[in-house]
């Protein structure tokens, strides 16, 4: 017998036209256009001569590479300065910020006490406080102990800034880390340290490899503290250099260009670095399941 | 020699007593589980002995030395835990000679030692791999085998089988009674499912709402409890209980129930209860011939399971059903009215507060 297909019932079949993930589509594309033009914008402004540039031709692909931009950057003494500079910033906050969080996130997850919750609302109410509300405070600190015009007031700036985010972070992490793995290393013989180092810590790096990018990047793009507590051109860091860079006259549309690539990659670089650690799973297996 | 004394120890939470002054000694090498319902405190006072839960009052005694005070580690016990808690980052090997890293032992002894327990518990292959490649049993062994690693003096059982399933939660009974057996530790293991209990252990002690019902060998509970709880909590298909009239005719004591009427013959340590219930096990209910019945019932359901049938019967002196154990091959149809015989000689008898009379 042939297997008969009655075509009424295929065309019943078939789902009606749904215009909304389409709808949704093109608001992504036209989103990530938006998002990815000023980056497009730089790179080509960066491959181009100043001339090209003043002569409106910003947007159109460049018939020939200009490597210029990135040669005078990268010749730059006072580049490498900001550089330098920025690294000795971004770096010892980082991890300082991470160390504490890592700490307070611990404690507030694995050793409560009396009051902790109401110490850690507190702690995490200091991410609500506008910078500008305790910016002139900071600025009488600073000049009253003789660190103006030093890195010493952003890196601790930085690190108290952190320590909300990566405290909350953190405590959240460790939530979800059994309570059962910190008591098996305890009576193994581990003490609180060791339970820290040896257990939880190498089981959160997933979360800390978030923090280190998240932290590492706002604090390297950071322009609001270095221009406060800076004067001096080698004080400076790469976001205050990036605007030094314009001309007197003219904006040197393509040198601004290449730095800011070239101060992006750091950044870029974390990220990749830290990307194999965002896995998941990293505590499969650990307990039933 | 390591005993273990619990000498009236207690607990409290926020103000509420959980663990209600629990004395018991518990001597080297025996195989002793904790049973109870969900809440009873057996896993609370498993966690005291292992000091991972402070001891609100009373002493714990491992040896003769008083630990009540003394750090988890430093007491000599081991635990294995409900979920295993496994380092997810650590190898088997890495997992099993983690204390002797953390004691700072010579890397030949971890290695030799860690091949040592590896033998035992039959995880060789298993040594690389870490713990999400592993099932669920061979998880399981690892963490034994963390545990068995530092020579303890009482090894601490928590609920470890759970989370296996049926078949699996077999095989490993059967290892850990082995393990036991090799070992001759002392060992205290926690457990809801009673045919773990019955299985593995030299004494079961039965808790409820923080208190030791009733200690005694898995025999001693399934044929003497001690009061209602225990009766009812040991033993699957569960005891009936019957609720039943306490009479004196003749210079006899008779217990009624409906229109049944059963002369008690043994002993009892009160007889002033009026109201009562009597207990029997499914396995002491028999069908007999008209004339020697104590009752007739009503069956309501059959559960057919091979070695054995569960009869379940409808009366008319209460309301839920009466199990009765029954050869499977005598063969009862719903709705057929059958002739029972109660044994007498097993019949327990409870006042109304649960008392044994």
């Amino acid at each position: 017998m042939k297997f008969m297909v009655d075509p009424q019932s295929i065309a019943a079949s078939r789902k009606p036209f749904n215009p909304w993930p389409v709808a949704i589509f093109v608001c992504l594309v036209c989103l990530a256009i938006l998002f990815l033009a000023p980056t497009i914008g730089v790179l080509l402004s960066s491959v181009k001569t100043t001339r090209a540039i003043a002569f409106g031709e910003l947007w159109s692909i460049p018939s020939e590479l200009y490597w210029g931009n990135y040669a005078r950057i990268l010749t730059n003494p006072a580049v490498h300065q900001y550089l330098i500079n920025t690294l000795l910033v971004t770096i010892p906050a980082t991890i300082a910020s991470i160390t504490l969080g890592l700490l307070g996130g611990y404690v507030f997850s694995k050793l409560p006490f009396k009051g902790g919750n109401l110490l850690f609302l507190i702690l995490v109410s200091g991410m609500f406080f506008p910078p500008q509300v305790i910016l002139i405070p900071l600025y009488r600190l600073f000049n009253g102990i003789g660190l103006l015009d030093t890195l010493w007031p952003i890196i601790f700036i930085h690190t108290a800034l952190g320590i909300p985010i990566c405290t909350l972070l953190m405590r959240n992490f460790f939530a979800t880390v059994p309570n059962a793995l910190r008591e098996a290393a305890i009576l193994e013989g581990a003490n609180e340290w060791q339970v820290l180092t040896r257990v939880a810590l190498p089981i959160s790096l997933p979360a800390i490899a978030v923090l280190a990018t998240l932290q590492f990047t706002w604090i390297w793009n950071d322009f609001l503290w270095p221009l406060i507590f800076t004067q001096s051109d080698e004080k400076r860091t790469i976001m205050l250099g990036l605007v030094n860079l314009k001309g007197q006259y003219s904006v040197a549309w393509g040198v601004q260009g290449a730095l800011s690539l070239i101060a992006s990659l750091p950044t870029l670089i974390v990220f990749l670095f830290f990307q194999r650690y965002f896995i998941k799973g990293m505590t499969m297996g650990a307990v039933k399941g | 020699m390591a005993r273990l004394v619990l000498d009236k120890i207690t607990k409290t939470f926020d103000r509420t007593q959980v663990i209600n002054g629990i004395d018991l000694t518990i001597p080297h090498g025996e195989f002793i589980v904790f049973v109870g319902p969900s809440g009873c405190g057996k896993t609370t006072v498993l966690r005291m002995i292992s000091g991972l839960e402070s001891t609100t009052s009373g002493r714990i005694l491992i040896g003769d030395k008083d630990v009540t005070y003394v750090e988890p580690s430093k007491r000599k016990v081991a635990m294995v835990f409900q979920s295993y808690a496994l380092f997810p980052h650590m190898t088997t090997a890495e997992n099993i000679g983690f204390s002797l890293r953390l004691a700072k032992k010579p890397k030949e002894e971890i290695k030799r030692r860690v091949a040592e327990v590896a033998q035992i518990l039959r995880i060789e292959p298993l040594l690389t791999r870490k713990p999400a490649q592993l099932s669920g049993g061979q998880r399981q062994r690892v963490a034994i085998g963390r545990s068995i690693i530092r020579n303890p003096e009482i090894f601490l059982f928590d609920e470890p089988l759970s989370n296996l399933d049926a078949a699996l939660r077999i095989q490993m009974r059967l290892e850990i009674a082995r393990l036991h057996k090799r070992l001759g530790a002392t060992l205290v293991y926690v457990t809801h499912d009673q045919t773990e209990a019955m299985t593995l252990a030299n004494r079961i002690v039965v808790f409820n709402t923080g208190r030791i019902e009733q200690a005694g060998t898995p025999m001693e509970l399934y044929d003497n409890p001690a009061n209602l709880f225990v009766a009812g909590f040991i033993g699957s298909p569960a005891m009936n209980f019957i609720p039943s009239q306490l009479t004196h005719a003749g210079g006899k004591v008779v217990v009624k129930a409906g229109s049944v009427a059963i002369t008690v013959e043994k002993e009892l340590a009160r007889t002033d209860a009026k109201e009562i219930i009597l207990g029997i096990r499914p396995e002491h209910l028999a069908p007999s011939s008209p004339s020697d019945k104590d009752f007739v019932a009503r069956v309501e359901i059959v559960e057919e399971l091979g070695a054995e049938s569960l009869v379940y019967l409808h009366n008319n002196f209460m309301t839920d059903p009466i199990t009765m154990r029954s050869d499977p091959s005598i063969r009862f149809k719903p709705g057929e009215e059958v002739p029972i015989k109660i044994n007498r000689a097993k019949m327990h008898l409870f006042a109304k507060d649960g008392a044994l009379l």
